[in-house]
This record gives structure tokens, C-alpha cells and sequence, in this order.
């Protein structure tokens, strides 16, 4: 009954010994007893099984609609968004506080300040993506591995993508990899190899690039 | 490459561009997450895009106890079963659907074939929502038993208790398309 209570907690914990994300302890717990127990390792073989095929599940779906993330930018105007709340509630503020000559002054020099942020936000809300989403199919343009450099700036990978002509497609998966496909007429190996060397070049923001398959 | 948290940060602060990038980071793992649970392409592109407004709307609340994406999956998880539910004329029923044919081939044909590859897809597929989703977490997303729970939003052991029996499930299934994998 022990035995019995013991196998089904090992069992249990299998998948995740699997894919590598069970805790150390119990990694060794399921260690020790596949030693003890080898009549058990052929339901590894089962997990491996489920998992291939889940992946091959969740790959086979493909990726959505290209023009989704338009849809969401524009319907992010029609939501009233943090920003906009804080700064209605800081110019009530202004406008019920008492009028003395230093507070006036102190007013209106935040009545700037928050008048620029808003200027600045609204830029930001409106002005045109500077760099490509995730859009494309396979067999569209060439695919890759990529990994950026741990202290790229978001604006820098943005830069990058758009001077590739590339767009992210997938990830991030482990070890902070993501799939991109870069836009190129010529797919032929001697220029892909070449591209793919452009971009490992750019160390200010790649810290991997690996040719990949759809 | 700028963390997650601090796109977060950047969101509350009505960052638009942060949005896109954690948009393009993570909107085809979410789509395929709840395309996986409501089995409807359209339904799960919009229900990706009610995530990310979600996130948009309510960054500022993000503790950071969790990865970014375990709080988009959790969202995602919760906004595909309240789908599901509202979609009430499609009562699930797992049987029928690991025997519906597939696009390739029926599960006989299949068998002959040796392609027990593809009839186990069929029956993953075929799982309720309840058990795909923590088979999806685990196989695909790759969480460890604690962010599954996270997503899901029950404790850590009805996590492992939860997919244990999804797999046995998978196996009875499995069993009716014709293949005995000899457990439980």
C-alpha cells in the first residue's frame, strides 16, 4: 500500500522530470526510485510520447492573423488608460488648491510639466510602429534563431528588426530564443548565410543567431 | 533586451510601444494557448487581444509575484473557460471527439500505418478543456508544477493531481482508438 502510495507520487511528478522543471529534490527523489524501480522507465518513454505530440499540436496551429496587433493598438484610444486617469486627477488637484502666489506659480509650472508628458504620451500613442510584429506564414521570407544580448534596450531591438527587415514570429522559448523571419527575396544559402552573419555581427544586440527551419 | 517587469512598468505608464513589444514577445504563444481550449481560430485571436487589453488597463497591479507570462496565461486560461462556458451549445464530449476522423487519416487507417503519432494528437486534442489546459502548461509552455498552478489558480498538488489524471484519461482514450500503451 506504502509501495503503491509512493509509485503514483513518483509517477506523478514524471512529465516535469521530463521537461526539466522539477525542483532539485524532487529530481533526486525520482532519481532514486528509477534506480530501485527500472520496471518504471518505460512510462518515461510514455511522457516523452504525450509531449512530442503536444508540441506538434500547438506548432501545427501556425500563427494568427497578421493584422492583430493593429486591431489591439487601435482599440487601446477607446480605453481609458492609467495615464489619462492620473493626469485628470493631478489637474483637479491644481484647480482646488487655494490661490496664493507661490502655489500659483508652483502650479503652473506643473500645469507644463504635465501638459508635455501628455504631448509626449499622445506622440507615442499615435506615431507609426517603428518596427515590424510578428506577421508572415512559413515558407515567407527566412527564418531564424535569435537571441538578443541581456542589455539590449527594447528601442535597440526595435532598430534592429526594422534595419533587417525582419519581424519576431515565436518565442520567447527556453534560454530566451525567438524565432524571426527576415524578409528576402534571394533565400538562396550563400545569402542567408551571409545575412545570418550581418546579424551575429551586431553584438550590441545579438547574443545568438542560428539558422532555422519552418 | 529590456525585462519584463519593466515593460510592465512602462505599460502602467501608458507606453504604447511597451505593449507592442511584449505583444510581439508573447501574442502566438497566448493565441495558440486559446485556440487550444476554445478550438476556434477567431474566437482565440480575439480573446489574445482581450489579454493584452487586460494587461493594458491593469499593469499597475502587477506584483510581480509571477513571470509576466504566467499572469498573461492565467488571464488567458480564465478568459477562454468563461468563453467556453458562454458557448454552452458545444457541450464537451470527449469520446466523440477522439473519434472523429481526422484530416489525414481515420484512427484504423492510422493504426495500420503504425502512426500512433497522430492518433495521440487526436486524443490530446480530444481532452476536456480542464485537463488540456494543464497538459498545454506542463508539454508545451514548459512551467514547473508552481507556475502552472499559478495559471491555473488552484494549489500545486491538485496541479500534479490534475495531469495525472488527464493522462490516464489520454490513455483510456487511446485505448477505445485501439492502443493499449499498458498504463495504468
Amino acid at each position: 500500500m506504502i509501495e503503491d502510495t509512493e509509485r503514483e507520487e513518483i509517477e506523478k511528478l514524471l512529465p516535469w522530470y521530463v521537461t526539466g522543471r522539477l525542483e532539485l529534490s524532487d529530481t533526486r527523489k525520482v532519481e532514486r526510485y528509477l534506480r530501485q524501480h527500472p520496471d518504471v522507465l518505460p512510462r518515461l518513454e510514455l511522457v516523452r510520447a504525450e509531449r512530442q505530440e503536444a508540441l506538434h499540436a500547438n506548432e501545427a496551429m501556425g500563427w494568427p492573423q497578421s493584422d492583430m496587433s493593429d486591431r489591439l493598438m487601435a482599440s487601446l484610444p477607446q480605453t481609458a488608460t492609467p495615464t489619462s486617469g492620473r493626469l485628470l486627477a493631478t489637474f483637479g488637484q491644481l484647480f482646488s488648491m487655494p490661490p496664493s502666489p507661490g502655489l500659483q506659480w508652483a502650479a503652473l509650472v506643473m500645469a507644463l510639466i504635465v501638459l508635455a508628458q501628455a504631448a509626449f504620451i499622445t506622440l507615442l500613442l499615435t506615431r507609426e510602429p517603428t518596427y515590424r510584429l510578428a506577421e508572415g506564414s512559413p515558407g515567407d521570407g527566412v527564418p531564424a534563431l535569435i537571441a538578443f544580448a541581456d542589455d539590449a534596450k527594447a528601442v535597440d531591438v526595435a532598430q534592429f528588426l526594422t534595419d533587417f527587415n525582419a519581424n519576431i514570429v515565436d518565442g520567447p522559448k527556453p534560454g530566451g530564443v525567438y524565432k524571426i523571419r527576415l524578409r528576402v527575396l534571394d533565400k538562396s544559402k550563400p545569402v542567408t548565410d551571409a545575412l545570418l552573419s550581418k546579424l551575429a555581427e551586431r553584438r550590441d544586440v545579438v547574443r545568438i543567431v542560428l539558422p532555422s527551419r519552418d | 533586451m529590456a525585462d519584463e517587469a519593466s515593460l510592465i512598468t512602462r505599460i502602467a505608464a501608458g507606453d504604447a510601444v511597451a505593449l507592442r513589444v511584449l505583444f510581439a514577445r508573447h501574442h502566438v504563444r497566448v493565441y495558440r494557448f486559446t485556440r487550444r481550449l476554445v478550438r476556434n481560430a477567431a474566437v482565440a485571436e480575439e480573446l489574445t487581444n482581450e489579454v493584452f487589453l487586460e494587461i493594458w488597463r491593469h499593469a499597475k497591479s502587477f506584483q510581480g509575484n509571477s513571470s509576466v507570462l504566467t499572469w498573461m496565461l492565467s488571464i488567458a486560461h480564465h478568459r477562454a473557460i468563461s468563453s467556453l462556458r458562454k458557448r454552452r451549445e458545444d457541450p464537451w464530449d470527449e469520446g466523440a471527439a477522439c473519434a472523429l476522423p481526422d484530416v489525414a487519416d481515420n484512427p484504423e487507417v492510422a493504426a495500420q500505418k503504425g502512426n500512433e503519432g497522430a492518433i495521440l494528437r487526436r486524443c490530446l486534442d480530444a481532452l476536456s478543456p480542464e485537463h488540456k489546459s494543464v497538459v498545454d502548461l506542463v508539454y508545451y509552455h514548459e512551467m514547473s508544477v508552481a507556475e502552472a498552478a499559478a495559471v491555473l489558480q488552484i494549489p500545486e498538488n491538485t496541479v500534479k493531481t490534475r495531469l495525472f489524471h488527464a493522462r490516464k484519461r489520454l490513455s483510456e482514450l487511446l485505448r477505445q482508438a485501439g492502443i493499449d500503451r499498458g498504463w495504468p
